[in-house]
């Protein structure tokens, strides 16, 4: 029994493992050259160390993009789910004139390409004075992470049943606290996702960024541009690896604290 | 009507775009501590009162009077209702006995006064020691008995049950509704429950309100309403019979087309044509063929249901439907020619017109 399943097995494992591979390789190759000691990127390494990454550490552009970046990021994210509750709220709850209209506007970023809502976003952008600030960039990145944050807060608000929200209205809770103490805990994985996703996008983002800011609020993404545009060392892989390991972490650290996967 | 502690007066509610009203002018009262039964098929606006009641829908006129004071302009939160809903809406993210203690926290109560109340809510409802449980760790029943515990802990005014059975299995059910009428006759709660159940209605409630279409076709207890249902909807919606449309011929006769005349002792007017009923189990084996109230036919169809053994008679064109008591005799078999007779009292009068 066990011969006779074990070699379509082995060649099921080996289709599995090359397909992986294939998704990964580009992560790989990074992740080899950034151990590199040569001052270009080229694959194989020749010799390995840790340089390219005490190099990063102590690029005064890169450390304080990065914490530009994480700062943007966070009111990004918090000001997206912010915002995404409430339209998010006012659309699963309430029937009005033009609420597919809404549902519609809110929704099209994710149909149109991302440069052209760089320039159109820049165009709006630039006659109040935002270019290159940071009220700049994060309205910016809201327009583009909004989106993710009324879909994944929508989706959780509608498995609440709102018999559940007229019971603690009916035993005494005010509009307020029923949102409080009710409504907000019981969407809390959406909330979460959509914060997350927010982050990451915000933290990841460079088309856009590129047309907004420059010197001032520049982030990680558009210091590794402009960094690319006249050196190419192994730095940038370090770099590289160094965004992944972020973005694991966040988002391994969500799954184990409330479950990704119901969020989402 | 003053002594009566919730007054519903000419309630009206029509949902903008509705050709006609779902909750037609409806009245009724409930003295204090009375259980009330909205009995009616589904989409007759039985729901729609309990709501406005709770204060979840706006009446489009009317009032809703406690202890005497219009509470229609009162929001939702501060009614102090009790209101047990068909799937329970108990909060999913809470244990049991946070889900208890909510309306209290809702309402300033101290923690050990709480902690104490919510104690005694869940003896009453037989969940002691269950209070640290998840409301997901909860059978069905469990689940019931804890959203009666939430509504009750807070000392309602009202107690308001939408279809409070309907999520049980058939062995649950009689189980709940002999606890829930317990329990309220225990706290002394006045309540109001709705159902298309008829029989929930009739076992559970001391009062009925039948309603149909919007309106309130009849209310009284039990016994009225199957006894002496007022207009056919409630005596076809409640129990079988058998009805017979007739003209009064004089006091207490009416001539029925294609039978023999029938008495009854309801008063009509001479002339009117009146409608009839004649409950299943009112008809008895009779020797005679020729007494008063007696129909001679052919039975269609038996069926033996332990106690009762239920016939269809055919006598003419006409098809009765009667209830005989399986420990009377010989009891009559298929393709039998049979005998059945009413006596005058047991015929109801439930709809008469002008001639």
């Amino acid at each position: 029994m066990a011969d006779k399943n074990f070699l379509p097995r082995l060649s099921w494992a080996i289709l599995i493992t090359l397909l992986y591979l294939f998704l990964l390789a580009p992560i790989i190759i990074v992740f080899i050259i950034s151990f590199d000691t040569r001052q270009y990127l080229a694959f194989p390494p020749e010799s390995l160390s840790f340089g390219s990454y005490v190099k990063v550490f102590h690029n005064a552009k890169f450390v304080s993009a990065f914490w530009r970046s994480l700062a943007i990021g966070a009111v990004v994210g918090f000001v997206a789910v912010s915002a995404g509750m409430l339209l998010s709220l006012s659309l699963v709850r309430y029937r009005f004139r033009g609420r597919g209209a809404v549902n519609f506007l809110i929704l099209a970023p994710f149909l149109v390409p991302h440069i052209v809502l760089a320039v159109g976003i820049m165009l709006v952008i630039a006659p109040i004075g935002l270019l290159d600030s940071y009220p700049g960039i994060v309205l910016a990145h809201l327009g583009i992470t909004i989106p993710y944050t009324v879909r994944t807060i929508t989706m959780s608000l509608t498995a609440v049943d709102a018999r559940v929200e007229e019971a603690a209205r009916v035993h005494g809770a005010s509009p307020l606290m029923v949102f409080w103490r009710i409504t907000l805990p019981l969407v809390r994985p959406g909330l979460v996702a959509g914060g997350v996703i927010a982050f990451l996008i915000s933290f990841d983002e460079a088309t856009i960024s590129l047309f907004i800011v420059s010197v001032k609020a520049s982030t990680l993404p558009t210091e590794i541009y402009h960094y690319l545009e006249h050196s190419t060392d192994p730095q940038i892989a370090a770099l590289s690896v160094i965004l992944i390991l972020i973005s694991v972490v966040v988002v391994i650290g969500v799954e184990r604290l409330i479950g990704l996967r119901k969020a989402l | 009507m003053a002594d009566h502690h919730v007054v519903i007066d000419q309630l009206v509610k029509t949902y903008p775009g509705a050709p006609k009203p779902s909750v037609d002018s409806v009245s009724f009262s409930l003295p204090r501590g009375e259980m009330l039964a909205l009995l009616g098929p589904s989409g007759c606006g039985k729901t729609t009162i309990l709501r406005m009641i709770a204060g979840l829908v706006d009446p489009t006129s009317g009032a809703i009077r406690i202890d005497g004071r219009d509470v229609s302009s009162i929001p939702v939160h501060k009614r102090n209702m009790g209101m047990i809903f068909q799937a329970y809406a108990l909060f999913p993210h809470m244990t049991v006995a946070e889900n208890i203690s909510f309306g209290l926290e809702m309402r300033k109560v101290g923690r050990s006064e709480r902690e104490e109340r919510v104690l005694k809510a869940l003896d009453l409802v037989k969940l002691t020691g269950l209070g640290g449980r998840k409301v997901s760790q909860l059978s069905g029943g469990q689940q019931q008995r804890a959203a009666i515990a939430r509504s009750l802990v807070i000392e309602p005014e009202l107690l308001l049950l939408d279809e409070p059975l309907s999520n049980l299995d058939a062995k649950l059910r009689d189980e709940m509704r002999d606890e829930i009428r317990d329990i309220q006759a225990r706290t002394g709660v006045t309540a109001i429950f709705v159902t298309h159940d008829q029989d929930e209605a009739l076992s559970m409630a001391d009062r009925l309100a039948v309603m149909s279409a919007g309106r309130l076709e009849q209310i009284g207890t039990p016994r009225e309403i199957f006894d002496r249902p007022q207009t056919q909807f409630v005596a076809s919606f409640i129990g079988a019979g058998t009805f017979f449309k007739g003209k009064v011929v004089e006091p207490g006769l009416a001539m029925v087309e294609g039978l023999k005349p029938l008495r009854f002792t309801s008063h009509a007017r001479l002339g009117s044509t009146v409608q009839l009923l004649i409950r299943p189990h009112r008809l008895v084996l009779a020797t005679d063929a020729g007494q008063p109230n007696s129909f001679t036919g052919t039975v269609e169809h038996v069926v033996y249901r332990g106690q009762t053994l239920t016939l269809q008679v055919r006598c003419g064109d006409r098809l009765l439907q009667a209830d005989l008591p399986t420990h009377a005799g010989v009891l009559p078999e298929k393709q039998s020619e049979v005998t059945l007779s009413v006596a005058a009292e047991d015929v109801t009068l439930v709809g008469e017109e002008a001639p």
